[in-house]
Order: C-alpha cells, then sequence, then structure tokens
C-alpha cells in the first residue's frame, strides 16, 4: 500500500537506533514496533514491500505520540515529522485511523460557539462529579469567563479553541506581560478559531488545510502573532511546508511563541521581587524539539523566580500529545510516571510549562504546575 | 485506545507460543508479524535473519522460564538489548525466540564503598552513568551507542569506546554476572570478592554474545569521575599525520583518557549535525582528551599539543568549557549515524591494528575503496588502533553490495596482514564468522568450540554466531523460510 511517504526522505534512516531513548514509548515499553527506528522499518515495510497494514502495524503508529523528540536525537536528520504524519494521513483517509468518534470530537474545535456551550456542559459535569477521574482533566473548566479585550494593536495574541474555553487565565496573564513590556495586544477570538494542530496529528490533514487557510485570512494584517501554547505555534510554523505557497511561509514568519518573543523585550519589564519558588522547566515536546526555542523560556522565566532548575530527563515527552493522553492513557500515565520521577528528583516547587496540554497531563497526576507567563505576571502583580 | 485483537498473531508457533504466555504472562509475548519483522534485524547490514516469537522478561526467573519453554519445543533462544551492535550478533536465525531484555532495566544495589553497582541487563549506558554521577562516579565504557546500547549488550560483546584507553574495555569493569545458562539454570560468574577461586568464567561471558547465556544481573565497577578534563582538537593536512601523532603520544609515555580522529568527510557530516566547530578544511582532526587533577592535565595537554605540531599539526584548539567539549562528543559520537546525510546504507568495519601501523592501513583502505569505486570514510579510536572504516553505498544500485562485500574482505585481510585482529569492540556475530579462519587455525577454533559446548552443548544459545559453520557445535537447520501466515 503507498502511503504517500516521499521516498527518499523515507530512505534516510540508516537504522542506527541512536533515537530509542530518545521515544517515550519505546523507554516505557522497550518494544521495537513503540520505537522511531521501527515505526520507519514498518512504513517502509508496508510502503516499499508490500506487506499488508496489520491492526498492529496501524496500532504501532497510533502509538506514537508525535513529540518528534528523535529528530533531535537523529545524526542523519530524518524528518520524522513529515513521514509519521503522511502516514497518518494515509491511514485516516482509508479509514484505518482516528475513529467516527473522534472526528465528531474535532468538529467543535473550529465551532467556538459549539465548543463553549459543551465546555460549559463538562464544567457542570464536572462540579456535579460526573466526569471520571481517568479522564485526566485536572482544570476546572469555567462556567463563566470574563471576556479578553484588546488594548491596542501592535501584536496578535492567538487565543485558540480548548485553552480559550479551559484556560483563559493563561491567556489573561500574557496578554498583562505582553502589556507590561510596553505593547498593545490584539486577542484574535473567534476569527481564528483554531490552529488544527490535533487534526494534524490525528491524519485530518484537509481539515489542517481549511483551518490554516482561514486563520491566513482572518489574520491578515501584518503583526506578529504571539502563541502562548507550544503545540499551536509549532502547527502554525508548519503553515509553510502544510500549503507549500509563499503566503503561508511569510505567515508563518510572523507566528512567535510567546517566550521565544519576550526574550527580545524582556528588559523592558520592570524589576521585581522574585517568587520565593524554585522552578523547574518542563519544556514540551513542540517547543524544544520542533520550534527548538525552549532556552528563551528560561531566559524570560530566570529574574522572575528564585531559583530556575533543570529536569535530568533530557527533555522526554511527558506524554500529554494533545489528545494522546486521552487516547492511550496506559501509554500515557506510564511516561508520565517518568517525568515525575524527574520532577520528584529536582525537589521544585513549581513546574513551569509553556503547553496547556503538558499542564493539564501534569496536573492530573498532582504536579503543580503553571505557565511561564502566568508565573511572571504573578511576579509583576505582586510588586 | 481500546483495540481488539491479539498480540500474539495466529500463523505458526501457536503451542510454543500458549506455553510462553503460560509461562511469563499475555503481555510479555508478542508473536505478529510487525514484531517479528522489527526484530530479524539490528543496527547491521545483515537482512537475512527470521524472528520466533519475541519475549519481554521481567525478571531472571522470567528469563529462565522462557529458555526452558524453548528448549522443551527444542527452540534456540537469542537474547537482544537495544539492538545497537552493528556485527549482527543479535540477528535470529532459524526463528529462535527472541529474548529482549529491554524492561529488565532497574539499576539495584549500589555499594560505594565496595565501587559496586549492580544492574540488570536492560540498563542503558548512559542512564547508568548519570544516575552515578551526582555521587561523583561513572561507568567508564562509553561505546558511542552509549545513549541507546543497555549493559547486556556491552557485556555480550566486550564492548570498548573512546575513553576505553585509559580505563580498559566492559571485561575490566564487571565483576560479577548471574547468568541463565543455555539449559535453564541460573549461576553467578565471577563474584565480588577480589580473587574469586576457580577459572574465570566471568572472562569467558564477557563477550560470549550471548552463546554462552543471558546476562540477567550485572555486578559493574563504577569509576571516580576525575577532577578535571581538558580536550583538544588538532587539525592535519594529512590523515597520516594525525595517526602518526596518536603513535607520538602514548610513545612519549603520555596516556590520555581518549584519542579519536575523523577523516574529512566524516568530519563534515558531523559539523552538519553538531555544528561544534569542527574544521571542515582539514584531512583529518584529532580528539584527544586528558583528565586527573588540575595541574597534570594542563602539562599533558601542553605536551599532546607540542607533538601534535611537531607531527603537522596545522591547528591545535582547546575546548573552552563542558558545553564546548560536550558539543564535540557528541558529534563524535554520533558520528555513524550522521552518514545517511552522504549515503542510505553503510558497512562499518572494527578491526585493530598496531598503532605503529595505523597510517599504513588507512592509506589501504582509500586505495582499496577507491579500486572497488565506493567511498570510505574513517573514523577510528586512534589510542587503540581501532579502525572503524566506513564503506558507503545505495543499496539500490545493482551490484553495490557484492563490491562493498569484496572491498570489505580486502580491508580486514590488510589489517590482518599488518598484525592486527578481528574486531575491536563490535564483536564477531555473522559478520566477521567467514574471516575467523584467516586468524586462528583449525586446533584454535575446536577449541573455542569446546569451550562453547561446555556452557551449550546443544546449540541452542544464539546459534550460527561467532564460530564459522564448520566449527560450530552442530550446524543449526536454518528456517529461512518465511512461516506459513506470516509477510516477513
Amino acid at each position: 500500500m503507498d502511503l504517500g511517504i516521499d521516498a527518499d526522505e523515507l530512505n534516510t534512516c540508516v537504522q542506527c537506533g541512536l533515537c530509542l531513548s530518545a521515544c517515550p514509548t519505546f523507554r516505557v515499553t522497550g518494544d521495537e514496533t513503540r520505537s522511531p527506528r521501527g515505526r520507519i522499518a514498518l512504513m517502509r515495510h508496508v510502503q516499499l514491500r508490500d506487506a499488508p497494514l496489520t491492526p498492529e502495524i496501524v496500532e504501532s503508529l497510533e502509538t506514537c505520540v508525535q513529540c518528534r523528540g528523535c529528530e533531535p536525537a537523529c545524526p542523519s536528520g530524518v524528518p520524522y515529522g513529515h513521514l509519521i504524519e503522511q502516514a497518518r494521513t494515509t491511514l485516516a483517509a482509508a479509514h484505518r485511523s482516528t475513529p467516527r468518534w473522534q472526528r465528531l470530537a474535532y468538529a467543535p474545535l473550529s465551532r467556538p460557539r459549539l465548543l463553549r456551550a459543551g465546555s460549559v456542559a463538562l464544567g457542570v459535569a464536572q462540579r456535579l462529579h460526573l466526569v471520571p477521574k481517568r479522564l485526566g482533566l485536572s482544570v476546572r473548566i469555567p462556567l463563566r469567563q470574563r471576556p479578553i479585550t484588546a488594548s491596542g494593536a501592535d501584536v496578535y495574541l492567538f487565543t485558540g479553541c480548548v485553552m480559550d474555553a479551559w484556560q483563559r487565565d493563561v491567556h489573561q496573564a500574557t496578554k498583562r506581560v505582553i502589556e507590561a513590556a510596553g505593547f498593545g495586544v490584539m486577542p484574535t477570538l473567534a476569527k481564528a478559531p483554531c490552529c488544527g494542530a490535533l487534526h494534524a496529528h490525528a491524519g485530518l490533514t484537509d481539515q489542517t488545510r481549511r483551518l490554516a487557510e482561514g486563520m491566513m485570512a482572518a489574520l491578515a494584517p501584518e503583526l506578529p502573532i504571539l502563541v502562548d501554547s507550544a503545540g499551536c505555534a509549532a502547527a502554525m510554523k508548519d503553515y509553510g511546508h502544510l500549503l507549500g505557497t509563499d503566503a503561508a511561509k511569510a505567515f508563518s514568519a510572523r507566528v512567535f511563541d510567546i517566550q521565544e518573543w519576550l526574550a527580545r523585550y524582556v528588559d523592558r519589564l520592570p524589576p521585581v521581587t522574585p517568587l520565593d519558588m524554585r522552578v523547574a522547566v518542563q519544556d514540551p515536546c513542540h517547543l524544544r524539539h520542533v520550534q527548538k526555542v525552549h532556552m528563551d523560556t528560561r531566559m524570560v522565566l530566570r529574574p522572575f523566580v528564585r531559583e530556575l532548575v533543570e529536569l535530568d530527563d533530557d527533555g522526554l515527552c511527558c506524554g500529554a500529545g494533545g489528545a494522546y493522553s486521552a487516547l492511550e492513557p496506559e501509554l500515557a500515565g506510564a511516561i508520565r510516571d517518568r517525568k515525575v520521577g524527574s520532577i520528584g528528583r529536582a525537589r521544585a516547587d513549581m513546574v513551569a510549562s509553556a503547553n496547556p496540554g503538558c499542564s493539564m497531563h501534569l496536573g492530573a497526576a498532582g504536579t503543580p504546575t503553571k505557565h511561564p507567563m502566568e508565573l511572571i505576571d504573578q511576579a509583576l502583580q505582586q510588586r | 485506545m481500546k483495540r481488539r485483537f491479539s498480540r500474539q498473531g495466529a500463523g505458526p508457533d501457536v503451542a510454543l507460543v500458549a506455553d510462553l504466555v503460560a509461562a511469563i504472562g499475555r503481555d510479555r509475548v508478542r508473536n505478529d508479524s510487525a514484531e517479528r519483522a522489527l526484530l530479524r534485524r539490528d543496527a547491521s547490514v545483515f537482512d537475512d535473519g527470521v524472528a520466533g516469537p519475541v519475549c519481554f522478561p521481567g525478571s531472571t526467573a522470567d528469563v529462565q522460564a522462557v529458555v526452558r519453554t524453548a528448549l522443551r519445543h527444542g527452540r534456540a533462544v537469542v537474547p537482544r538489548g537495544a539492538g545497537t551492535g552493528l556485527a549482527g550478533g543479535a540477528i535470529p536465525l532459524g526463528a529462535p525466540v527472541v529474548v529482549s531484555l529491554t524492561r529488565m532495566n532497574r539499576i539495584l544495589d549500589m555499594d560505594n564503598d565496595a565501587r559496586v553497582v549492580w544492574v540488570e541487563p536492560g540498563v542503558v549506558n548512559l542512564d547508568l552513568t548519570k544516575h552515578l554521577q551526582p555521587l561523583g562516579f561513572h561507568f567508564a565504557p562509553d561505546p558511542s551507542s552509549q545513549q541507546v546500547c543497555t549493559l547486556g549488550g556491552n557485556v555480550a560483546n566486550n564492548s570498548g569506546g573512546p575513553h576505553c584507553l585509559a580505563y580498559g574495555i566492559t571485561n575490566a569493569h564487571i565483576i560479577a554476572i548471574e547468568v541463565v545458562l543455555p539449559d535453564g539454570e541460573v549461576a553467578l560468574l565471577g563474584g565480588l570478592e577480589a580473587e574469586p577461586p576457580g577459572y574465570d568464567l566471568r572472562g569467558a561471558f564477557v563477550g560470549g554474545e550471548g552463546t554462552l547465556g543471558i546476562a540477567t544481573r550485572i555486578a559493574a565497577r563504577i569509576t571516580p569521575t576525575a577532577p578535571a578534563v581538558r580536550t583538544l582538537l588538532m587539525s592535519f593536512a594529512e590523515v597520516r599525520h594525525a595517526a602518526n601523532t596518536v603513535s607520538a603520544v602514548i610513545a612519549a609515555g603520555i596516556v590520555p583518557a581518549a584519542m579519536e580522529v575523523m577523516d574529512q568527510r566524516i568530519t563534515q557530516a558531523v559539523e552538519n549535525y553538531v555544528h561544534a566547530g569542527y574544521p571542515t578544511d582539514a584531512a583529518a582532526v584529532l580528539l584527544a582528551e586528558v583528565d586527573g587533577l588540575a595541574d597534570g592535565v594542563d602539562i599533558d595537554a601542553q605536551a599532546i599539543a607540542q607533538i601534535g605540531r611537531e607531527q603537522g599539526a596545522t591547528e591545535v584548539r582547546l575546548a573552552r568549557d563542558d558545553t564546548e567539549r560536550m558539543l564535540l562528543w557528541t558529534g563524535r559520537k554520533t558520528a555513524v549515524g550522521a552518514i545517511a546525510q552522504i549515503a542510505p546504507d553503510y558497512y562499518l568495519h572494527d578491526t585493530v591494528v598496531p598503532r605503529a601501523k595505523l597510517a599504513d592501513v588507512l592509506a589501504q583502505t582509500y586505495e582499496i575503496a577507491e579500486r572497488h569505486g565506493l567511498i570510505v570514510m574513517n573514523v577510528f579510536h586512534a589510542g587503540d588502533g581501532n579502525l572503524h572504516p566506513l564503506l558507503l553505498f545505495d543499496a539500490r544500485e545493482p551490484g553495490v553490495v557484492e563490491r562493498v562485500h569484496v572491498a570489505g574482505g580486502e580491508i580486514v585481510k590488510a589489517s590482518l596482514d599488518a598484525g592486527g585482529v578481528l574486531s575491536g569492540e563490535h564483536g564477531i556475530g555473522v559478520e566477521k564468522q567467514a574471516y575467523m579462519t584467516l586468524l586462528f587455525t583449525d586446533d584454535d577454533l575446536d577449541h573455542q568450540n569446546r569451550l562453547r559446548k561446555s556452557f551449550d552443548p546443544d546449540c541452542k544459545a544464539n546459534p550460527g554466531k561467532v564460530l564459522p559453520s564448520g566449527h560450530s557445535c552442530a550446524d543449526i537447520q536454518m528456517l529461512t523460510a518465511v512461516p506459513k501466515g506470516m509477510w516477513v
């Protein structure tokens, strides 16, 4: 079966195995079918050697978190993200993965009113203790939200879908920090409802393309687009590759992770008394392995906390992976156990994570987690 | 996602798989085509293995149960760690039960006083060192694949690494091993005493490549980490100059922690990946490291730099800090993986030659490759005289694989003619079996086979490896046909 993967890209892997330790699913299973090397070999078996697409092969590809931790570990520069996304696209198109309920569940992401209504229902259920614990819903979904209003037009703040419905507090904190640096903020809200990252992970590439095109049309004015969700920023920076047009490349070049952007202006923030906390930095995979701007998190956060410490796991994934923690709870939990162990060894009071999925997933394990912008905002507020 | 299918597969081996499941549990046995297809291979070029059912034991008792179950069904067993071997040692021949030890990855007891740590075989080499670092220790053997390779694999292949020049190879760092013997008995080889009684069976087991049994617990020596390190990067206009520098440094009585050489092509590929500031215009670079007390390492570093200049170094640089040092080492250690930037396939040799012959043998590798129309790149543990000539090719090109094997054979021959040996650290596996007769007489090989048979009389432990078939205990029934119902 032709998975539609670029043959040259598929051939770049020499099967050396240096990626194995950087792969969260291999780390917790020790199983080659749960490793990047194994997944690439299976893609080759299917696409180049006419092996049948068995349920076990589909499972191997579906259990990939798509954290892309294998990419920086690969000395040959295998573009693993391209391989797995294309494979997942073909699987979804052939209805071999991404079941109908999952596609239905994704529909409200690009329909803000529907998402809001669903979130309120979920929030009510949560208060009535009707939401099972194993779903790992660690945030308390707000039933009523303070509106997030424009304070100028220097930069866009991308508000997105689930994060705006569930964690608008983070956006509010981010907005105050940007304002403290002297910029007027334009929240994107309903005109740019969703970046399409979850769709891309699930192989629903056509929908990702439609969302990307809608976003580009809605955010046409040439302002920097600041994003406080690492997964969303990574997806939006990939529009150039996804659509292949000059306009998309130009759009992607305007997208910044909030830490990446703030690193240039951190001097503009007023001096403060640092928060009396020992904070461990947890790098979201799509910040570290895909956007590669994780060092900026340290740079912007350092002046605002007493102590900043590193985890000892070389940026191994926490298992959140967008919707992964809901789709593969067993693996996601085992992967998180490793991360929680590393956090314990760092003896931190607080974990800083710049991605909503990671903070919810870690929060569900009882780990106190905040967005770096929330910590900076808190330090600025107590001044 | 809930998935409704059995990972134990339907096809062949139903009775064997049922017994394995009964012995160690359903979630520790897999027998589907995908799993068997992947475990046919390791990181070597050999593509003709056939895997049987795959087991993931969690304890010595599990390993014992797997070995006994396989034996009852007349099947062999092949142990496997991370599958990073380059000589095909973990390639299953004749559809044996594959015993993946990756889930036995606990670091057990640590004894700072005795300087020993007990580990399970699936512990990753670098994970052990990272675990020891806060305590001021590390595990000295550091194969280039240390970020993924396992202690069990290190023991099986008696692995080396850049820093084995000063600290010795794996054998010098393994004190005792608990093994499941090929008949399913558990034995402790070696011991924590200074001088364990009897023959050194531990020494025989290290480097046994899984033909003498399966290690299930390993007592490893831990090494105090030196307080100061200096790393020099020297550039040369000729590979020969780099090789001569290495000989001259050792001859001057200096014992560096590591001395590694890379030629221009591999340096360019590496620099493209790590951006460590490797000079891409030099014909060869030499990475030399000294460790010890601060005053001593400065003196040694200066002496090495001086020798390098005398041998024609065009540039000598001292790594400024730990970050630069780590980047340089990352580059060296990922060199082999970086070559896909140049060609999709490689064949890596592992011969050792006397240091004084390094320059001559290197020149021959370039000459041999050119004669066969191939690209060769050299990256090697220069201090040990351990060469790693990499022949690059694209297997899709007709006839090229045959040329690679002929050229490889000539390189091995040239190394042996210079007084060298077949393998520095990768093992013999299936790769170098045929060359064993170049190095050993029939008598030698028969005696080695007797040693093997005393551990494994029925030839059920990783059969078809190390000893050439004429001298192996019994020619195994090679099951090379694809089992019915499997697509591999």
